[in-house]
């Protein structure tokens, strides 16, 4: 199924990471080896507990990674109150608002508490709060470097053009075509770093060995990155050639110790991170750390010399699930929001010619 | 590779006569069916016989035509129950806009196996992926105690074992909305599909389903056709993200004109 517009918007400006800070190596645990010699990383791997951790920093905050204890009680106690609060859904005293402040999706749903109604309990997962205090961990300050004066021009282009179109001063926004829609809303992918960087659901990784290769599975949008991994003093395949170009990239492996290191290249000057398209010069590094039985640390470097002003780090860590199975997002073959976006649109546009407007 | 095998085996046996001692049982080895695998032929096209004609689309030509192409069922005929086969016609006859390849969508099983795009089987140690080049899609076999199916859905919930040299996977909880081929052969949401695959030398795998389904055929039927390895090199499979491929297709009637 398709998110609904007003929390997509709320939840995309999401993210993705990376270094190694968290867990400390336990020490009686010990990396084990796949049955060819490699360090063993397969499980699976969801990102659940992260969903909740904001992307980027609080700026009152500043260079503290991590909350205080104080802090943290804080926003574990707001958890709980939006978590009531979308329990309750629209009906009780409790969730009846101030219709004049706005609220998600434009509507008068913010409370008294000044939490806004977001989508019920059971329509996608919130995580556990945690003492990291931001997903981007690099630079310090967890906030998304500035972008390029280039990027910037374009960002500020694109907006114009946007506002610029007889539909953006409707009620609904421009749904003229499908490329109105974002690529998550299209089910086309969330992207290498958007696939992993905990959001809202379906937050299931799953990584499998091979000797060759590890395998990668994020259960959203059902993608598979193959990772070709170089042996010891092997350079390894190269990456193809310029000219393939990909949604999620073409990716390269290797052993720094016990941590897979990833880089990634050819991408499509299409992926979306945060809210910014990157260029087609987008490189990015992953390193997988399993730092104990159940923990391993993630982190990816976004590095797009075009698009920010330097590179930049997500980094979190997933948590082994055992139990959990990934299922099928099956979101392209059951895409009623585009339908619906693009139908609903074309309806009200016959409304306004019949209105004489 | 039966030169690099057979010096191979002389080697070891020259090692071991060497060493002065003789080979230690063999314990089973468990059949390596790793590696990027793809048919050949014209299965996705038509599982039956089918003769060479014009494809939907005239402004194609050559192009989107159908190739000829000789059976993969066994036996030649797809037993459809009477109206089941007439639904196959008008499946056929709708096919430019109705089959889920064009539209694509996640292609389902057997289908994803002999679609015109490679896939890579991922052998790990414990469980097997199956990663397809085209929609992203993959399935992921429990190669442990078997698990009971969830909701229905496109790929399927898949069950392996192996029988001797032979991965054994059986398929449950499929949803029906898959097609078999570009012909419209189909089948119910009460589907099941057990797949055999055998490799029967370096770069061959034989492929073999079981199609069972009493909403739709009178009794279950088989499809048996080889895959081939991908032995370049730099063989790795890409990217055939088709969404943006299919969204004039499917939404195109709700474009703003």
């Amino acid at each position: 199924m398709t998110p609904s517009k007003y929390f997509l918007g709320a939840s995309i400006a999401i993210a993705m990471l990376v270094p190694v800070f968290l867990p400390a190596q336990t020490k009686s645990w010990t990396q084990p080896k796949t049955p060819w010699g490699d360090p063993d990383i397969q499980g699976v791997w969801p990102g659940t507990a992260m969903v909740g951790t904001p992307l980027e920093r609080d700026k009152s905050l500043g260079t503290r990674a991590f909350l205080t204890e104080d802090e943290f009680a804080k926003r574990a106690e707001r958890a709980k109150t939006q978590a009531a609060i979308d329990n309750e859904e629209t009906v009780s005293d409790l969730t009846r608002c101030d219709p004049g402040r706005g609220g998600l999706g434009n509507t008068p749903t913010t409370c008294k508490n000044g939490i806004s109604i977001g989508p019920p309990l059971y329509w996608d997962d919130r995580g556990k709060p945690s003492k990291q205090a931001s997903l981007v961990m690099d630079p310090p300050d967890g906030r998304i470097p500035p972008l390029t004066p280039e990027a910037q021009k374009m960002a500020a282009e694109r907006i114009a053009a946007r506002r610029a179109r007889p539909c953006a001063a409707t009620a609904g926004g421009c749904h003229d075509t499908w490329e109105d829609e974002s690529l998550w809303d299209r089910c086309i992918t969330r992207g290498t770093v958007g696939s992993i960087v905990p959001n809202t659901y379906n937050q299931g990784n799953q990584i499998l060995q091979t000797p060759g290769y590890v395998v990668l599975r994020n259960e959203m949008i059902h993608e598979s990155r193959i990772i070709p991994v170089a042996a010891p003093n092997n350079a390894g395949r190269p990456h193809v050639p310029p000219a393939i170009r990909t949604w999620l990239g073409d990716s390269r492996g290797h052993w720094e110790g016990n941590t897979l290191v990833v880089e990634t290249t050819n991408f499509l000057d299409k992926t979306v991170i945060g809210q910014t398209p990157a260029s087609e010069d987008l490189k990015l590094v992953e390193k997988f750390a399993r730092v104990s039985a159940d923990t391993m640390n993630y982190s990816v470097t976004i590095e797009d010399p075009k698009t920010w002003t330097k590179p930049w780090t997500i980094s979190f860590p997933l948590k082994s699930e055992p139990d959990y199975v990934l299922y099928e997002y099956a979101c392209h073959e059951g895409n009623y929001y585009m339908y619906n976006a693009l139908s609903g649109a074309r309806a009200e546009e016959k409304k306004a010619a019949r209105n004489g407007r | 590779m039966i030169c690099q095998r057979g010096f191979a085996a002389l080697g070891l046996f020259w090692a071991l006569t060497a060493a002065g001692q003789t080979p230690a049982p063999k314990a089973p080895r468990t059949p390596n069916l790793n590696g990027i695998w793809e048919a050949l032929g014209t299965a996705n096209w038509d599982l039956q016989d089918h003769a060479a004609q014009a494809g939907p689309f005239w402004q194609t030509g050559a192009i989107g035509a159908e190739p000829a192409g000789l059976g993969v069922v066994v036996g030649g005929e797809i037993p459809y129950l009477p109206a089941a086969a007439a639904k196959k016609k008008e499946n056929f006859a709708n096919r430019a806009k109705n089959d889920p390849e064009a539209k694509c969508y996640l292609p389902g099983i057997p289908r994803a196996t002999y679609l015109p795009y490679p896939f890579q089987i991922v052998q790990s140690p414990k469980d097997i992926l199956m990663v397809y080049e085209f929609a992203s899609a993959n399935r992921l076999i429990n190669m442990g105690k078997p698990i009971e199916a969830g909701a229905d859905s496109w790929m399927g919930t898949s069950n392996g074992h192996w029988e001797g040299n032979t991965l054994v996977v059986d398929v449950t909880g499929l949803n029906g909305l898959s097609w078999f081929d570009r012909a419209g052969d189909f089948a119910s949401d009460s589907l099941h599909v057990v797949e055999r695959f055998t490799r029967v030398d370096a770069d061959h795998i034989t492929y073999e389903a079981t199609i069972e389904d009493p909403k739709t055929f009178s009794k279950p039927w088989k499809i048996s056709l080889p895959l081939y390895k991908r032995v370049e090199k730099n063989a790795q499979l890409l990217e055939f993200k088709c969404v943006p491929f299919s969204e004039e297709l499917l939404y195109g009637q709700f474009k703003k004109q």
